[in-house]
C-alpha cells in the first residue's frame, strides 16, 4: 500500500515512458524489435493460413450453389406487397400540388421504373396467353409483355406527371418476385381507402387484376427482361378546396388462396399500407 | 521509541490514561483523529507488554494502586476510577454490517466490471431512445441481464460466505458475568464491567479471571492460560514473583483465562482493552487483512480486459467516424464494443468454481470462511505453524522410559498400536505401580467404549499421560488403586517438586509402601539404592552417571522427565497407622530409585509426511511457538521442519568445538530463535534470518512477535499462511495472507480471525488445501481461457457489421445465450479437471510474474483460437445467407437497406424480393446458426483447454462433468433452436441439419492446431512458442 502511495505522478510517467520505449534494452512496448518481428511473423503466417482456409471453404461452398435458383426458398413461401416509388421516410407520400419540386422525385422514380415497360423495350417479349400460368421448360425462358396501357391514367403516357400535378397521385403496387411462385385462383390487388369520404381510389388495370401469365418467375439469370406485373392506384381527393388532403390506403392481395395477406408479424406479407398527404 | 531501557515496549498504563478517557467521552473528536491515531496505536500494540507490577512488593503494590490489601477500594473511589477508565469490557471489533458485506459482494472485484457494462448499456439505450424514434431494446435487455447476473452472483457468494462464516462474537462471551470484589472491607458480587483498576478480587476454581490480577494470596490456585499462550497445561499461581516476564511469572493472572482449581486473591492491575488479552484483541481487530492473491489476480485480469475493450472500442469508434457514421452511432458502437468485451458469465463461473473447491475442501476438513481464500493456500510460499495442537497431538503422552539402565521407547502414535518393550522386567512392574498409584488423575465416567488414548481424564497433563500409559500397557489402574488403597499423600507443588503417596501393600498384608514421583534430580536426592532387574543395589557413581546421561538424553529430546522411587515402609507402620503429612512421622529418605518416564506432546502421525510434501512443493515451513526452544526444536526435528542432518549454528559450534562467534551463521540452514532475542532484533535482522535460513524455529514467542514474524515473511514477498489455535495466534492469523485456525482445539477468537478452519486440527489437511488451491488456480486459468475465447466470435460480428455494412451476423440475445447458457457448465466443468503433472512437486507460483490471466492467455484466446472460432461462425453465416439467395459479395454495403423496415422489396442475388420481416427471419436464423457454430467450436475449445501442456491423449477424457458439459451445451443449443415458441421468445429459429456441420472443419482445426502447439511446447521446453503462448 505505502509503496503505491509513494509513487508520484512523475515516477509513473517515467515508468510509462520506459515501457513505451526503453533505450537501454531497445524495447518498444516491452519487446525488442526482434521479438515484435517474430510475433508479427507468427501472426502473419497464422492469419495468412486462416485466410486461405476461409477462402477455400467459401469457394467450396459457392461451388455447391446453383447460379439460377437459390438452394432454399422456404423462407419466402408467400410474396410481400410493396409500393413504388418508395418515399424516403416510412411509406408517406407528402407533396405540394403547387410545388413541382416536392413531387419531382416521385415522378422521376416512376419514369425510371417504367422505362423497361416502354413499348420499344417490350417488342422482343412474348405476348403470352392470358389467365394461365406461363410455365416454360427452358433452356431459354421468355418474358411476357406487360402493356403499359393497362395502367391507363397512371401509365405516364397521357400524364407525364402521374397525376401529382393535379393532386391525384399515382402509386404503383407490386407483388414481390419469388422464383417458382404459382399463384392459384385469380389474384388481384384490392385497395381501400381508410377514409372513404376524403378520397376515392381508382385501380388500373381494372379491379387490380394480376394476370397469371406473369408466373412463375424463373430468376434473374434465366428470366432475362422479366417484367413484373403492376397495379396502379390513383388517389382522387373529394374536397379539392381544402389545403391539406390526407388518406391512408391499404392494399391486399386477394382472390388467391395460396398468397397470404394476413400475418401478425409481417405487416407487408401480401398487403401494404401507405399514406398520401397532398398539400394544395 | 526507546524510553530508557524499555526500547520498543509500552506498559498498558503508559498508554492507558491518554487514550482511555477519549474513548469514553470525546468520540466525535476521536473519530477525526482516528486515522492518524490508528496507525500509531497499532504500532504500539505490536510492542511487547511490559508490566512491572509482578516485581512489586505488596506494599508497593498497595501504594501504586492506593488500595488497602485487606479492605479493598472504597466504593466511592471505585466509582471514580470506573468513570475515568470506563467499563471493564473489550471494545468489540468493528464488525462490518451484513449490508456492508453484501455490498462488498455486489460491488467488489469482478462485479464492478459488469456494473460498468450495465451502466454503459443503459446509457446507450438512453441515447438511442432520445435521438431515435424507434430503437431496438437490445441494449436495455443487455443492461438488465448484466445487472441481474451481478446481483444473483453477489447473493450467491454472500450466501456461501455467510453460511461458512457464522462469526462468533467470542470476545463478548469470554468476559465473565460476575466478579467477587472486596470494597470497603465487604465482599460483594458485582458485574465484571464494573471491576476497576485497584480492585481487590477473589477468584476460585471454575471462575473466569475478571481482569489482569496481581495475586496477593492463593491456595492451590491453578489457571488455564491456554487461550492466551497456547500452553495447554494448567499452571500454578501464587503471590511469589518467579520470572521477569509478566507472562511467565506466577503472580499474575490474566483477564478471561480460567481458574481451574484453588482460590486466589489479587489486585486488579489492568481492565478492559488495556489487559493483555484486550491488547491482543485490539491488535487483532485493528489489523487490516491484505488483499487475497486471487483478488489481486482478478484485478489484474480486469485491467487487461478493460485495456483490450477500451482500445478496441476507441479504434472502432475512430474507424466508424472515418467510414462516415454519425457521432451518435459511433458512440453507440463504442459502448457496444466495450460491453461486448465484458465476459458476462465469467463472474458466475469463477464464483462457482471457487465454491466447488471450497465444498471439496470442506469435505476434506478444510472449512473456508472467505471464498477467495480457497486459492490463497495454493499460492502460499511460507507456512508459519504453531506447534501445540497443530503439529502435535496436544496430548501429553509417555514417550520413553528408562529403567534397568536402558531407554525404552513407548508408542506415541495416535492409534497406540504396536511397539512393546521389556514388560517382563520386575523393575517395569514396580515403575508401573508407582506411576499408577502415585497419581491423582482419573478417567471420567462412562467412557469404557472409547479407546484408552481418547478418554477424557481429570488431572494435569503429565498425570493423565501416565494414567493412560499404565492403563494401556500394564493393567487397570482402577483395580490397582482398589487393591492398594491410598492412606496418605503429599500433592505436587512447585517448591517440593515431588509428589508422594503411601499405599497399603498389595497382598493385603499389614505393611505400607511409600511411592514418590517428581523432578528426577529431586527424586535422586531421596534415593540411596536403585532397582536393577528387580534387585536393589546401593547407589553408586556409575548409576548416577547413567542416570545423568539418560536424563540429559531424554531432556534433550524436549521431553518432560519424571523420576520414580519407592520405599517399603517397615512393619512398625502397620495398618491403621496415622500418617501425618504436615509433620512427617514416617521415613522419607533412603528410597529405592526405579526409573524415569519421559513424556512429550508427540507430533501427529501425519505431520512429518505433510511437512515433507510442503517441502517438495517449495513451501517453507516455519515453526512459531510459545513453547520452550528445546521442546520446539525436538518437535521440529520430529516432524521434519528441521530436516535430518541439518544443524543450527550452535550445533555446528558444538560439533567443531569452536566458539559460536567463529561460525558463519549463514552456513547453518537451521535457526532456532528465542523470543527474547527476537525482541531486541531490528526488522533488518529479522529479514536477514528469514532470508538466510531455510529451516527456522521461533520459540517462546509472544503474540506480537508472531505478528512481526508474519510481517517479516511478507516483506520477503512471500504469501504467508499461519496456523494457530490460541488467542495468542489471532493477530498473526489475521495478518497472514491466509489464517488457518484449528476447529477442535482452536479458540473462538482464533477462528474468527482466520480465513480457514481445519475441522480435524490436522496439519496434513493443509497439504490438501495447498493441492486444491493450486489445482483451482490452474483450472481457473483454463476456465477463463475457455470463456474468453468465445468473446472473439461474439465481438467480430458487430465489428464487421460496422465496417462491411453486412447484416448483423450475431445478435445480443444469442451472445447472452452463449455466455450465460451454453458456455457456463463446460467452463465450470474445467474446475473438475485433474492436474496435468504433480502440482505438489513444483514451487509455489510467483505472485508477481505468474498471473492468472496474462497476455499469453489473452493472445491464445483472442488472437488464435478466438479467430478460428470467428471464422467458423462467419462461414456458417455466409452459407446460410448464400443458400437462401444472398451471395456474400451482394451483402457488402447492404446494411442500410437491410435494416430499413419500409424497404420491403429488397432484391437478393437471384432477383427475388424480400420483405423486412422475411429477411429478418433469415438474419435471426443466421444468429442461431452462428450461435450453434460457436457451440460446435467450443467443443474443441473445451477439449484443448483441458490441458495447457500435455496432449489430450495423455490427459484422457476422465472428467465426467466435462463430458456432461459438452452434452449439456449441445442439447441446450438444440433446444434453443428447435423448441417451439423460441422464434417468439428469443428469436431463435430451427436450423437445417447441414448447417450444424459448417463449423466442424474449424472445430477440427482448433483441435489439431492446439495439439501441434502443445506438442512443440513439450518438445522444445522454454522455446519461443512456450514463451509466447504457454499461459
Amino acid at each position: 500500500m505505502t509503496k503505491k502511495e509513494k509513487k508520484t505522478l512523475n515516477q509513473s510517467l517515467a515508468e510509462w515512458k520506459l515501457f513505451i520505449y526503453n533505450p537501454t534494452t531497445g524495447e518498444f512496448l516491452g519487446r525488442t524489435a526482434k521479438s515484435w518481428g517474430l510475433v508479427f511473423l507468427f501472426y502473419l503466417v497464422f492469419y495468412g493460413f486462416l485466410a486461405a482456409l476461409f477462402s477455400f471453404t467459401m469457394w467450396a461452398m459457392l461451388q455447391t450453389l446453383n447460379d439460377e435458383v437459390p438452394k432454399y426458398r422456404d423462407q419466402i413461401p408467400s410474396p410481400g406487397l410493396m409500393v413504388f416509388p418508395k418515399p424516403l421516410t416510412a411509406l408517406d407520400y407528402t407533396f405540394t400540388v403547387s410545388d413541382p419540386e416536392s413531387y419531382q422525385g416521385y415522378v422521376e422514380d416512376l419514369r425510371k421504373f417504367l422505362k423497361p415497360y416502354d413499348l420499344e423495350e417490350q417488342k422482343n417479349l412474348t405476348a403470352c396467353p392470358d389467365r394461365a400460368l406461363f410455365e416454360q421448360k427452358g433452356p431459354v425462358y421468355s418474358a411476357c409483355q406487360f402493356p403499359l396501357a393497362l395502367l391507363e391514367a397512371c401509365s405516364g403516357v397521357e400524364d407525364p406527371e402521374f397525376g401529382y400535378s393535379r393532386g391525384n397521385p399515382c402509386v404503383l403496387v407490386k407483388m414481390n418476385r419469388i422464383i417458382g411462385l404459382k399463384p392459384q385462383g385469380e389474384p388481384r390487388i384490392e385497395c381501400i381507402s381508410k377514409s372513404e369520404n376524403t378520397a376515392a381510389l381508382s385501380t388500373y388495370p381494372p379491379n387490380g387484376v394480376i394476370d397469371l401469365k406473369y408466373f412463375p418467375y424463373y430468376g434473374k439469370k434465366l428470366h432475362v427482361s422479366y417484367l413484373q406485373p403492376l397495379v396502379a392506384v390513383q388517389v382522387s381527393f373529394n374536397a379539392t378546396s381544402s389545403t391539406v388532403n390526407e388518406v391512408i390506403v391499404e392494399c391486399k392481395i386477394d382472390g388467391s388462396p395460396n398468397l397470404k395477406n394476413q400475418d401478425d408479424r409481417d405487416k407487408f406479407l401480401g398487403r401494404v399500407m401507405f399514406k398520401v398527404t397532398a398539400h394544395a | 521509541m526507546g524510553r530508557g531501557g524499555k526500547k520498543g515496549t509500552v506498559t498498558p498504563h503508559e498508554q492507558n490514561p491518554s487514550t482511555r478517557p477519549k474513548r469514553g467521552f470525546k468520540t466525535g473528536k476521536r473519530r477525526k483523529m482516528k486515522k492518524k491515531k490508528k496507525k500509531t496505536e497499532l504500532e504500539e500494540l505490536k510492542k511487547e507488554v511490559v508490566l512491572d507490577d509482578h516485581k512489586l512488593t505488596l506494599e508497593e503494590l498497595s501504594a501504586k494502586y492506593s488500595v488497602d490489601l485487606t479492605m479493598g477500594l472504597s466504593p466511592g473511589g471505585a466509582q471514580e476510577i470506573l468513570k475515568r477508565d470506563g467499563p471493564n469490557t473489550l471494545t468489540p471489533p468493528p464488525t462490518t454490517s451484513k449490508w456492508a458485506k453484501f455490498c462488498k459482494q455486489l460491488f467488489g472485484g469482478f462485479s464492478i466490471l459488469l456494473w460498468i457494462g450495465a451502466i454503459l448499456c443503459f446509457l446507450a439505450y438512453g441515447i438511442q431512445l432520445h435521438y431515435k424514434e424507434e430503437s431496438t431494446k437490445d441494449n436495455l435487455y443487455l443492461g438488465i441481464v448484466l445487472a441481474v447476473v451481478v446481483i444473483v452472483t453477489g447473493c450467491f457468494s454472500y450466501y456461501q460466505e455467510a453460511k461458512s462464516s457464522k462469526i462468533m462474537e467470542s470476545f463478548k462471551n469470554m468476559v465473565p458475568q460476575q466478579a467477587l470484589v472486596i470494597r470497603g472491607g465487604e465482599k460483594m458480587q458485582i458485574k465484571v464491567e464494573e471491576v476497576v483498576v485497584g480492585d481487590l478480587v477473589e477468584v476460585k476454581g471454575g471462575d473466569r479471571i475478571p481482569a489482569d490480577l496481581r495475586l496477593i494470596s492463593s491456595q492451590g490456585c491453578k489457571v488455564d492460560n491456554s487461550s492466551l499462550t497456547g500452553e495447554s497445561e494448567p499452571q500454578f499461581r501464587s503471590p511469589e514473583f518467579t520470572h521477569e516476564s509478566p507472562l511467565e511469572t506466577r503472580n499474575i493472572c490474566f483477564f478471561s483465562t480460567n481458574c481451574v482449581e484453588g482460590t486466589a486473591r489479587g489486585v486488579v492491575i489492568a481492565t478492559g482493552d488495556s489487559t493483555v488479552m484486550g491488547r491482543i484483541a485490539s491488535l487483532t481487530s485493528g489489523l487490516v487483512a491484505g488483499k487475497t492473491p486471487i483478488a489481486a489476480e482478478i484485478e489484474h485480469f480486469i485491467h487487461l480486459i478493460t485495456a483490450v475493450a477500451v482500445s478496441l472500442g476507441v479504434s472502432f469508434f475512430g474507424l466508424s467516424l472515418i467510414l462516415g457514421y454519425g457521432w451518435l452511432e459511433a458512440v453507440i458502437f463504442l459502448i457496444g464494443i466495450i460491453v461486448a468485451n465484458v465476459p458476462e458469465g465469467l463472474l458466475a463461473t469463477v464464483t462457482v468454481c471457487l465454491t466447488l473447491t471450497a465444498k471439496r475442501m470442506a469435505r476434506k476438513n478444510c472449512l473456508v470462511k472467505n471464498l477467495e481464500a480457497v486459492e490463497t493456500l495454493g499460492s502460499t510460499s511460507t507456512i508459519c505453524s504453531d506447534k501445540t495442537g497443530t503439529l502435535t497431538q496436544n496430548r501429553m503422552t509417555v514417550a520413553h522410559m528408562w529403567f534397568d539402565k536402558t531407554i525404552y521407547k513407548a508408542d506415541t502414535s495416535e492409534e497406540q498400536t504396536g511397539k512393546t518393550f521389556a514388560k517382563g522386567s520386575p523393575t517395569w512392574f514396580m515403575l508401573a505401580r508407582i506411576a499408577g498409584l502415585c497419581n491423582r488423575a482419573v478417567f471420567k465416567a462412562r467412557q469404557e467404549t472409547l479407546p484408552i488414548a481418547k478418554r477424557a481424564t481429570t488431572g494435569d497433563a503429565s498425570e493423565s499421560a501416565l494414567l493412560k500409559f499404565i492403563e494401556q500397557s500394564y493393567s487397570s489402574v482402577k483395580e490397582m488403586r482398589e487393591r492398594n488403597p491410598k492412606v496418605a499423600e503429599i500433592p505436587f507443588n512447585s517448591t517440593n517438586k515431588y509428589q508422594m503417596s503411601i499405599h497399603l501393600q498389595d497382598n493385603s498384608s499389614q505393611t505400607h509402601v511409600l511411592m514418590m514421583k517428581g523432578a528426577p534430580e529431586r527424586i535422586l536426592e531421596f534415593c540411596s539404592t536403585y532397582l536393577l532387574k528387580g534387585v536393589e543395589y546401593p547407589m553408586d557413581d556409575e548409576m548416577r552417571k547413567a542416570f545423568q546421561n539418560a536424563y540429559m538424553e531424554l531432556g534433550g529430546l524436549g521431553e518432560r522427565v519424571l523420576g520414580f522411587c519407592f520405599l517399603n515402609l517397615p512393619g512398625t507402620f502397620s495398618k491403621g497407622f496415622e500418617f501425618n503429612t504436615d509433620e512427617i512421622n514416617f521415613p522419607m529418605d533412603n528410597l529405592c530409585f526405579v526409573g524415569l518416564i519421559s513424556m512429550i506432546d508427540p507430533p501427529r502421525a501425519a505431520v512429518p509426511d505433510a511437512v515433507g510434501k510442503c517441502r517438495s512443493a517449495g513451501i517453507k515451513v516455519i515453526m512459531v511457538t510459545g513453547d520452550h526452544p528445546i521442546t520446539a526444536k525436538a518437535i521440529a526435528k520430529g516432524v521434519g521442519i528441521i530436516s535430518e542432518g541439518n544443524e543450527t549454528a550452535e550445533d555446528m559450534a558444538a560439533r567443531l568445538q569452536v566458539p559460536i562467534s567463529q561460525i558463519n551463521t549463514r552456513e547453518a540452514k537451521v535457526c532456532v530463535v528465542h523470543g527474547s532475542d527476537l525482541k531486541d532484533m531490528t526488522s533488518e535482522q529479522l529479514d536477514e534470518i528469514l532470508k538466510n535460513h531455510t529451516e527456522i524455529v521461533f520459540a517462546r514467542t509472544s503474540p506480537q512477535q508472531k505478528l512481526i514474524i508474519v510481517e517479516g515473511c511478507q516483506r520477503q514477498g512471500a504469501v504467508v499462511a499461519v496456523t494457530g489455535d490460541g488467542v495468542n495466534d489471532s493477530p498473526a492469523l489475521k495478518k497472514a495472507d491466509i489464517g488457518i485456525a484449528m476447529g477442535i482445539s482452536g479458540s473462538d477468537v482464533s477462528k474468527q480471525a482466520a480465513d480457514m478452519i481445519l475441522l480435524d486440527d490436522n496439519f496434513a489437511s493443509i497439504v490438501t488445501g495447498v493441492e486444491e488451491g493450486r489445482l483451482i488456480f490452474d483450472n481457473l486459468k483454463k476456465s477463463i481461457a475457455y470463456t474468453l475465447t468465445s468473446n472473439i466470435p461474439e465481438i467480430t460480428p458487430f465489428l464487421l457489421f460496422i465496417i462491411l455494412s453486412i447484416p448483423l451476423p450475431l445478435g445480443t440475445i444469442a451472445i447472452l445465450c452463449i455466455d450465460l447458457g451454453t458456455d457456463m457448465v463446460p467452463a465450470i466443468s474445467l474446475a473438475y479437471e485433474s492436474a496435468e503433472s504433480d502440482i505438489m512437486k513444483r514451487a509455489p507460483r510467483n505472485p508477481k510474474s505468474d498471473n492468472l490471466v496474462n497476455h499469453r492467455l489473452i493472445g491464445m484466446a483472442y488472437g488464435q483460437i478466438g479467430m478460428i472460432q470467428a471464422l467458423a461462425g462467419f462461414f456458417t453465416y455466409f452459407v446460410i445467407l448464400a443458400e437462401n439467395g444472398f451471395k456474400p459479395m451482394d451483402l457488402l454495403g447492404i446494411r442500410l437497406k437491410w435494416e430499413d423496415r419500409f424497404f420491403n422489396d429488397l432484391e437478393d442475388s437471384y432477383g427475388q424480393q424480400w420483405t423486412y420481416e422475411q429477411r429478418k427471419v433469415v438474419e435471426f436464423t443466421c444468429h442461431t446458426a452462428f450461435f450453434i457454430s460457436i457451440v460446435v467450436v467450443q467443443w474443441a475449445d473445451l477439449i484443448i483447454c483441458k490441458t495447457r501442456r500435455n496432449s489430450v491423449f495423455q490427459q484422457g477424457m476422465n472428467n465426467k462433468i466435462l463430458i456432461f458439459g459438452i452434452m449439456e451445451e449441445t442439447f441446450l443449443a438444440a433446444f434453443l433452436s428447435y423448441a417451439p415458441g423460441m422464434d417468439l421468445a428469443l428469436r431463435m429459429y430451427p436450423l437445417k441439419l447441414l448447417w450444424w456441420f459448417c463449423a466442424t472443419p474449424y472445430s477440427a482445426l482448433i483441435f489439431i492446431y492446439d495439439e501441434v502447439r502443445k506438442f512443440i511446447i513439450r518438445r522444445h521446453p522454454g522455446g519461443w512458442l512456450e514463451r509466447e503462448t504457454y499461459y
